[in-house]
């Protein structure tokens, strides 16, 4: 797989890229907002770290984009020019998507299963029980309401990858963060 | 077999310990074990088939009583057998959910008369005991033994027969040597022993896997002299598999027992269930919690870096100043040590960062009192706003904010 070393270089690099453009816009935000600003940079630079070559980043940025709120923010980190046409297009890809296919679930989860006889009952459960899990995977990941369970589960691993090395990444930075106050040379 | 009878001990046990609505229960159990047709009982060649048959007598007995004293095992045996079946029919009209139960219990009852045959004297208190462990014993032993398993014939009917013929038996069963049991107890010592005794009897028998196997297909045989592992043709017989069979098997004991539990349902439906319990659904709840574990902790992280910096400015270049290329490689931790406590541990567990993050807010006023900060600054006002310090906390921050 990718070197995590590179991984978490690159996503340093963009992460700092993108709080420093953000903190160019606002000065004196409070805590919430200097969260938000910060966990938004951090969500974006792990996402273009994967340059859109998977689904969930894609899902990411273009959810990113959607809130109003972080659009602007969104548009600046990623560049002016293209954000508009990226974001109008995952838009319209996830929006078509997003109604059939939920349409499609709440119905399949809404219809009223009967109860099947005997030999069919333990499969019946072991369905369920997989279904619920597959469910609540999807909520957890980003752009995976519209995966099959083949792609779900290698974007789970790709995200869990980015994640794992995001958070290193964070935690090293609270470190030394807490280092220079410490010593503050 | 270990599963067979391991399960009517469970069996044995529920029904004591349980009253009244056991009867329902078992009798769904009755019937899905009871699978085979009652004219199997003329040739058997399999021995699953022939001792649930023998099971369902047994169970069919102590269901019986089920209604009226569960809890007395001796008192079952004390029912004269027309009584038995009679009993045995009507908590099964009653209790019976679906019209198969009480087909295939009709359908038993044909047999069960017929079992037990024309002169129903049932035999004395301790000699049904007898008859009830030897047949533990017995189909602890059969089950392995396909060879054994011929005993109970073909004409499986003639089983009150057999337990006229009980000494023979006994006698033939080299095993079965806790022939007088005068109590319940002790049968569940029987068939205790009497599983060890196979288990033995299994690894013995691994040696004897090609008649086992020729007696498997040839279906015919009376006594034969050795125990078999039950092994079906073309199946790996090397050590490996040997243990694996026997794990499968208690694994398989386990899941009659849940079978048990769970109402009308049969033999495959467990096996599909408990699959999927150890297996997908297991693996798609750790990948769950793996990944909110994550997600929490980016939060947790980047409400702390909010924290620590009032204007976000991480200035790479002093951040790489002190620490250089281990920012990236190596773990910060091991460095920050000595000077934080407590330690942010790399593999943070969930409950351990929250509390440690919390500890952590404790301790950085403590620092900010002692040393002034001059290119950062540690307000922390949201963390603290449960802490007393707070107040002095944030007003020694806009102290330095003034300041600069």
């Amino acid at each position: 797989m990718r070197n995590i070393n590179s991984v978490k270089r690159e996503f340093l690099k963009k992460w700092m890229w993108g709080i420093r453009k953000y903190s160019s816009q606002k000065k004196n935000m409070s805590l919430l907002e200097r969260k938000k600003a910060i966990k938004l940079s951090a969500d974006l630079a792990m996402a273009s770290t994967r340059n859109k070559t998977t689904r969930w980043s894609k899902a990411l940025i273009a959810n990113a984009s959607k809130d109003g709120n972080n659009k602007v923010h969104t548009e600046h980190v990623l560049g002016s020019s293209p954000p508009p046409r990226r974001v109008r297009k995952s838009s319209t890809n996830y929006s078509h998507g997003t109604r059939i296919r939920s349409c499609r679930n709440t119905w399949r989860r809404n219809r009223a299963v009967h109860r099947p006889k005997d030999r069919s009952v333990a499969s019946f459960i072991a369905k369920k029980l997989v279904q619920k899990r597959t469910r609540r995977l999807k909520s957890l990941l980003p752009g995976g309401e519209f995966m099959d369970g083949v792609s779900l589960v290698e974007e789970t691993l790709d995200y869990i990858q980015s994640l794992k090395a995001q958070v290193e990444v964070m935690r090293c930075l609270v470190t030394a963060s807490e280092l220079m106050i410490l010593n503050p040379s | 077999m270990a599963r067979t009878v391991r399960f009517r001990t469970r069996i044995i046990n529920t029904i004591r310990g349980e009253s009244g609505s056991i009867g329902t229960s078992t009798l769904r159990f009755v019937r899905s074990m009871d699978q085979a047709p009652v004219g199997l009982r003329g040739s058997v060649h399999d021995g699953a088939t022939l001792e649930s048959i023998q099971f369902n007598e047994e169970i069919q007995g102590i269901v019986a009583s089920a209604p009226e004293n569960a809890s007395s095992f001796t008192a079952l045996l004390e029912l004269p057998p027309t009584q038995a079946v009679e009993l045995l029919h009507s908590p099964d009209s009653d209790g019976a959910r679906k019209q198969p139960n009480c087909h295939v219990s009709a359908n038993h009852k044909p047999y069960l008369l017929h079992s037990f045959g024309g002169n129903l004297t049932f035999p004395s208190n301790a000699a049904l005991i007898e008859r009830a462990a030897k047949f533990s014993v017995f189909a602890g032993e059969n089950s392995p033994s396909q060879g054994e398993a011929r005993l109970l014939p073909a004409g499986s009917g003639s089983n009150l027969d057999r337990v006229k013929n009980e000494p023979q038996e006994t006698d033939s069963n080299p095993c079965s040597t806790q022939g007088c049991v005068s109590d319940p107890a002790v049968e569940n010592k029987n068939e205790r022993t009497a599983k060890r005794k196979e288990r033995e009897k299994k690894v013995k028998g691994s040696s004897k896997k090609s008649k086992s196997v020729a007696d498997e297909t040839s279906g015919d045989g009376e006594k034969l002299p050795y125990v078999h592992v039950r092994v079906r043709r073309g199946q790996a017989t090397d050590s490996h598999s040997l243990a694996e069979r026997a794990r499968r098997e208690k694994i398989n004991a386990r899941m009659k027992l849940l079978q048990e539990l769970v109402p009308g349902c049969d033999k495959d439906v467990i096996i599909l269930y408990f699959r999927v319990i150890s297996g997908t659904a297991m693996v798609l709840d750790e990948i769950i919690n793996h990944v909110q574990s994550l997600q929490r902790q980016v939060e947790i992280l980047s409400m702390k870096l909010a924290a620590v910096n009032p204007r976000i400015d991480f200035s790479l270049d002093s951040l790489l100043a002190t620490d250089g290329t281990s920012l990236m490689d190596s773990n910060i931790p091991s460095m920050v040590t000595p000077l934080m406590w407590p330690e942010i541990p790399v593999n943070a567990n969930r409950q351990h960062y929250q509390q440690q993050w919390q500890f952590d807010a404790f301790h950085q006023p403590l620092w900010e009192r002692d040393e002034v900060n001059h290119n950062f600054m540690t307000p922390e006002n949201s963390l603290l706003s449960y802490d007393s310090s707070a107040n002095s906390a944030s007003l020694h921050s806009n102290q330095l904010k003034m300041e600069l």
